[in-house]
C-alpha cells in the first residue's frame, strides 16, 4: 500500500463511480423486487392484522424482533472499525472504514422497521414520543423498551453525520474531478469544502470527538437493546451477563458482515491494492476473539444455570439443547464459537473463499442465536401448560427477504456512486501510516 | 492605491510547502490560506495554529443534553406521581441512561455546530478561486502581494520549489 500515489488512489476509488454494467443494474432491480416483497408482505399484514405473523402467546415476539437485533448487531462493526480503531490509532482500519460505516447506516436503518413492523397498528406509534397531551399520559422513562427507541435514534443520527462529515473531503474531490450534473451535485453535497487549513484544524478535532462519542455510544445502543429481555424475569433472559454477551455478539455479527460485504467489493472494484488480505487477517483475527468471548457467554449461561440450582432456569437451557428447537441451538454454537476457530489457521485466514464461507456462517448462526433467544425464552418459561411453539409465517418470511434486499439495495447505491473507500484517509495512511492522526 | 495580486504556490511535498509558509515572514507579501489534500501536522506548525475550539461546543452540547435528557424523564414521571411496585417516581438510575443518551446525541449536535461555525461551511464561493488540484495531490500555498511584487512572489514560490500560477 505504501507505493501508491496519491493520484493513484483518486483514480483507483474514482473508477468506481464510472456507469454502471446492465448486470449491475439487474441486480438492482432484483433487490428492488425483493424489497417490493416485503412491503407487499408488511401493507397485507397492516390491513388484514398482526395475526397474520406467527406470533401468538406464549411467543408474543416473533421474527421482528429476531431481525430488529440481528441488523442492529450488524450495524455495530461499522462503529467499531471506524470509531474505536481511528482511537487506538490502527491505519489498517482506512480502506474499509467507509464501506462498513455505510453498512452501519443502512443496517440502523433496516432495523429501525422492525419496531413498527412488530407494533401491527403503526399509525400510533406516536404514542412513545414525549408530547404533551390531554390524558397527561408520557412514555415510561424507566422501562428499556423506551431506553431502546432513544438509544436506537441516537445511534442512528450519530452514525449518519459521523459517516457525512467523514465524506466531505471525498465529496470535494468528486466534484473537482466530476462534470456535468454530478459536479453540481457533488457541489452542493460537498457544501464548499476547499481544504482549507482552517477546515482540517476544525475538521480534524470533530472527527476526534465524533469517534471518542461513537465509542461508548456503541457499547450503550447493544447493551440497551441486551436489557429489553434481561430487565424481563423470564428464564434464559433475566441475566447480568446479557450486555457484554450482546455487544461481543453485535461485534461478532458485524465483523462476519463487513467480510461477506468487503471480499467481493475488492474484487469487482478491483480493490486489492487497498483491501489487502492482510486487512482481511485483522479482522478475521478480530472474529476469534469475538468468538471466544461468545463462546465463553454461552458456556457461562449453562454454568450459571446449574450453579443457581433454579429448576426452571436448569429446565431453560436442558430444552436450548435438546427441545423443539434445538437445531437453531447448535446451529448457533457451531457457527459462532466452533467455525470461527478455524481463522487460528493462517492460511484459512488468508484464503478469500474461506473468509467468505465462514462469514456467511457466522451471519446465519447470529441470526440463529437470536432465534434460541428470543423465541427460546418466552416459548417454554415458568408455567408447563402456558409452553408453546412458534413458527414463522409466510408474511414473516417475506418481510425478511424485504429487509435483505432493501440493505443491499441500499449499500449497492451507495458504491457505485459514492466514494466507498476514504480517499483522503488512504493518503494519509501512504504518508504517514494513520488516518486523521491529528 | 497599488491594487492586491494574488499568487498560488503549488507544492508536492508538504515540508516544502511548509518552508515556504515559514519562509514568507518578513516578505512583502502575506499569506492567505493553505489548501492541503488532507490535514497535515507540519502545515499546522508552520501555521502556528492554536487549539481548535470545536470542543467547546461538543461539551455545552454535552452538558446540555444530560441535563434534558433527566429532566425531560424525572419531569414526565412527575406527571403521572403514582408509586408502582414500590419503585420511586423519579428513579435516579434508569434516568441516568437516558441522561447518557441525550448526552451523546446533544454533544454530536454541538459538535456539528461547532465545526460549521468555526469552519464557516457550508461555503461556496472560495470554490471558484481554489485550485482543485489541491484535492488531490497538491498542497496549495495562496499569498498577495501589492501590483508591481507578482513576479517576484512567482519566483518565491519556484526558488522553494513548487508550481506558481496567478490566481
Amino acid at each position: 500500500m505504501s507505493g501508491l500515489t496519491y493520484s493513484q488512489i483518486d483514480q483507483t476509488v474514482l473508477d468506481t463511480l464510472r456507469p454502471a454494467s446492465l448486470r449491475y443494474w439487474a441486480v438492482i432491480v432484483l433487490m428492488f423486487f425483493g424489497i417490493l416483497l416485503g412491503a407487499g408482505c408488511w401493507a397485507y399484514q397492516i390491513g388484514v392484522g398482526i395475526g397474520v405473523g406467527g406470533q401468538s402467546i406464549p411467543v408474543a415476539w416473533g421474527t421482528y424482533l429476531i431481525n430488529f437485533v440481528f441488523w442492529v448487531g450488524i450495524a455495530h462493526s461499522g462503529t467499531l472499525i471506524s470509531a474505536i480503531l481511528h482511537l487506538f490509532r490502527a491505519a489498517w482500519r482506512n480502506p474499509i472504514a467507509r464501506a462498513a460505516e455505510t453498512m452501519t447506516v443502512f443496517a440502523v436503518c433496516v432495523a429501525g422497521l422492525f419496531p413498527f413492523i412488530h407494533l401491527g397498528r403503526i399509525w400510533i406509534v406516536y404514542y412513545i414520543l414525549p408530547y404533551p397531551n390531554d390524558r397527561n399520559l408520557w412514555p415510561n422513562f424507566q422501562s428499556p423498551l423506551v431506553f431502546d427507541v432513544i438509544a436506537i435514534s441516537t445511534y442512528l443520527m450519530v452514525s449518519s453525520l459521523f459517516w457525512y462529515t467523514g465524506m466531505l473531503p471525498d465529496l470535494a474531490i468528486v466534484r473537482d474531478r466530476a462534470t456535468g450534473l454530478r459536479k453540481r451535485i457533488f457541489h452542493i453535497l460537498s457544501l464548499g469544502w476547499t481544504g482549507r487549513f482552517e477546515e482540517w484544524r476544525h475538521y480534524t478535532r470533530a472527527y476526534l470527538f465524533f469517534a471518542a462519542l461513537a465509542t461508548p455510544l456503541v457499547i450503550s445502543v447493544h447493551s440497551v437493546v441486551s436489557w429489553d429481555f434481561a430487565l424481563g424475569i423470564v428464564p434464559g433472559w433475566h441475566s447480568t451477563i446479557f450486555a457484554p454477551y450482546f455487544v461481543a455478539g453485535a461485534i461478532h455479527s458485524g465483523l462476519a458482515m463487513v467480510l461477506t460485504l468487503m471480499i467481493p467489493m475488492r474484487t469487482i472494484f478491483r480493490y486489492e491494492v487497498f483491501i489487502t488480505k492482510d486487512i482481511l487477517d485483522n479482522i478475521a483475527k478480530t472474529i476469534v476473539f469475538t468468538g471466544l468471548i461468545v463462546g465463553y457467554a454461552y458456556a457461562i449461561e449453562y454454568f450459571l444455570a446449574w450453579y443457581s440450582h433454579n429448576i426452571v432456569e436448569q429446565e431453560s437451557f436442558r430444552w436450548r439443547a435438546a427441545g423443539e428447537y434445538s437445531l437453531a441451538f447448535w446451529v448457533m454454537v457451531i457457527c459462532n464459537s466452533v467455525v470461527p476457530l478455524l481463522f487460528f489457521i493462517r492460511k484459512v485466514r488468508r484464503s478469500i473463499p474461506w473468509l467468505f464461507g465462514i462469514s456467511i456462517l457466522i451471519n446465519i448462526g447470529m441470526w440463529s442465536e437470536r432465534f434460541v433467544i428470543i423465541i427460546g425464552g418466552v416459548a417454554h418459561d415458568f408455567m408447563p401448560n402456558a409452553w408453546g411453539t412458534y413458527s414463522p409465517t409466510i408474511i414473516e418470511y417475506g418481510v425478511l427477504v424485504g429487509s435483505f434486499c432493501l440493505f443491499f439495495f441500499l449499500f449497492l447505491l451507495f458504491v457505485k456512486h459514492m466514494p466507498s473507500v476514504s480517499m483522503t484517509e488512504m493518503k494519509e495512511s501512504v504518508h504517514k501510516g494513520v488516518g486523521h492522526a491529528l | 492605491m497599488l491594487s492586491e495580486k494574488q499568487v498560488i504556490g503549488l507544492f508536492k511535498d508538504e515540508n516544502l510547502a511548509a518552508s515556504a509558509i515559514e519562509s514568507m515572514a518578513g516578505c512583502p507579501w502575506q499569506l492567505r490560506g493553505v489548501n492541503s489534500p488532507f490535514p497535515s501536522e507540519r502545515i499546522m506548525k508552520a501555521m502556528k495554529a492554536g487549539k481548535s475550539r470545536v470542543g467547546h461546543f461538543t461539551l455545552a452540547g454535552g452538558i446540555i443534553g444530560f441535563l434534558s435528557g433527566v429532566s425531560l424523564a424525572a419531569y414526565t414521571s412527575l406527571q403521572w406521581s403514582l408509586i408502582v411496585s414500590g419503585k420511586p417516581v423519579v428513579a435516579l438510575i434508569p434516568y441516568l441512561i437516558v441522561g447518557f443518551e441525550f448526552t451523546i446525541l446533544f454533544a454530536v449536535f454541538g459538535n456539528i455546530v461547532g465545526l460549521i461555525t468555526q469552519t464557516r461551511l457550508p461555503e461556496y464561493r472560495s470554490v471558484s478561486t481554489y485550485d482543485p488540484r489541491c484535492s488531490g495531490e497538491y498542497f496549495g500555498v495562496l499569498a498577495s502581494c501589492a501590483e508591481g511584487n507578482q513576479d517576484a512572489l512567482l519566483a518565491f514560490f519556484k526558488e522553494k520549489g513548487g508550481e506558481a500560477r496567478f490566481l
